[in-house]
C-alpha cells in the first residue's frame, strides 16, 4: 500500500475537478447516493435479464422483455459510471492502490465481456424464441456468469471503504 | 440451476454485508493512541476531514469525519485550522505508516465525536 498510485491516477486526485469533488459539500455525498439509487435500478433490469436468460419468467416472449430491461440496464450503468468517477477521482492516488478496488475493476470487465459474448455469440439464439421455449445453454450460462458477476461487483464495492 | 444460482447469490450477498460490517478494518482498535500537538495541515474536504499533528513522537495524519457530520456536530473548519492545538482520541492504521483515524477530538477544551 505504500507503493505510489501510478502517475495518471495522482494527477487526476490533484486535478481541479477532484478538488471541487472535496471541496463540495454536497456533491460527494450526491455521488454517493446517485451511484446507489443507479445500482438499484441497475440490479432490477439485470434480474430481469438473467432470470430471463435461466429460464425463469417463461410465459414471456425473451426477445422483447430482455431488450426492453438491457435500456433500463445500460441507462443505469451509465448512470453508475459517472458517479462512480466523481467517488473515485476524490481519492484516485489511494483507491486505485486499493485490492478490493482492483479487484471490483476486474470484475465489470469481466461482466462486461460476458455481455460482449452474448451480444455476439448467442443473442441471436435467443432474439427469435416463442415464449416458453427452452433457452440454449449458452443463454443460461451467460445469465448464470452475469449474475455471479454482477453480485460480485456489488459486494466488492461496499466493502472498498474497509480495505 | 437457478435454483443453485440463488442459493450462491445469496452466499455472495451475506458475506459482502459481514464484509461490510468491520467498518473499522484497517484500523486496530485493540491499541488506541492520543495524539496531541498543533495542527500543521488541515483539509476540511470529503470524503473525511484530514489533518495532519505535530504528536510528542512524530507528524500524525489523522482521519476525521466527512465534513457534513463534522459541521453538525459543531467541528467547523475553524476548530481544525492550521496552528490550533488538537488532542485526537483513535486507532492507527494498520495499513498506513503515521496515519490514525480519530473517534473524538478535544479543541481549546471541547470535545467533539466523531462517530
Amino acid at each position: 500500500m505504500h507503493d505510489q498510485a501510478p502517475a495518471i491516477f495522482i494527477a487526476l486526485e490533484q486535478s481541479e475537478f477532484a478538488a471541487a469533488i472535496r471541496q463540495s459539500t454536497w456533491l460527494y455525498p450526491l455521488a454517493n447516493v446517485g451511484h446507489i439509487v443507479s445500482l438499484v435500478f441497475f440490479a432490477g433490469a439485470v434480474a430481469v435479464l438473467d432470470i430471463r436468460l435461466l429460464g425463469g419468467l417463461a410465459a414471456t416472449e425473451p426477445g422483447p422483455l430482455l431488450a426492453r430491461a438491457r435500456t433500463v440496464a445500460v441507462a443505469a450503468l451509465a448512470g453508475m459510471a459517472a458517479t462512480g468517477f466523481i467517488l473515485f477521482s476524490a481519492e484516485a492516488s489511494h483507491l486505485a492502490r486499493n485490492p478490493v478496488l482492483q479487484l471490483k475493476a476486474g470484475l465489470i470487465a469481466a461482466g462486461l465481456l460476458n455481455v460482449a459474448l452474448y451480444e455476439f455469440g448467442a443473442k441471436w439464439a435467443v432474439e427469435g424464441l416463442k415464449p416458453g421455449a427452452v433457452m440454449p445453454a449458452r443463454a443460461r450460462i451467460a445469465g448464470a456468469v452475469s449474475l455471479v458477476t454482477w453480485v460480485a461487483v456489488a459486494a466488492c464495492g461496499r466493502s472498498i471503504a474497509y480495505f | 440451476m437457478l435454483r443453485a444460482v440463488i442459493g450462491f447469490t445469496t452466499i455472495a450477498l451475506l458475506t459482502g454485508v459481514a464484509l461490510a460490517h468491520h467498518g473499522w478494518g484497517s484500523y486496530d482498535a485493540a491499541k488506541p493512541v492520543t495524539v496531541a500537538g498543533p495542527v500543521v495541515t488541515s483539509k476540511f474536504e470529503n470524503p473525511h476531514a484530514t489533518v495532519t499533528v505535530r504528536g510528542s513522537d512524530k507528524v500524525w495524519t489523522v482521519i476525521l469525519a466527512p465534513p457534513s457530520r463534522m459541521s453538525s456536530r459543531g467541528a467547523s473548519d475553524k476548530v481544525i485550522a492550521v496552528g490550533n492545538n488538537i488532542s485526537a482520541y483513535g486507532y492507527p492504521s494498520t495499513v498506513e505508516k503515521d496515519e490514525m483515524r480519530a473517534e473524538r477530538i478535544t479543541v481549546d477544551g471541547k470535545t467533539y465525536e466523531m462517530r
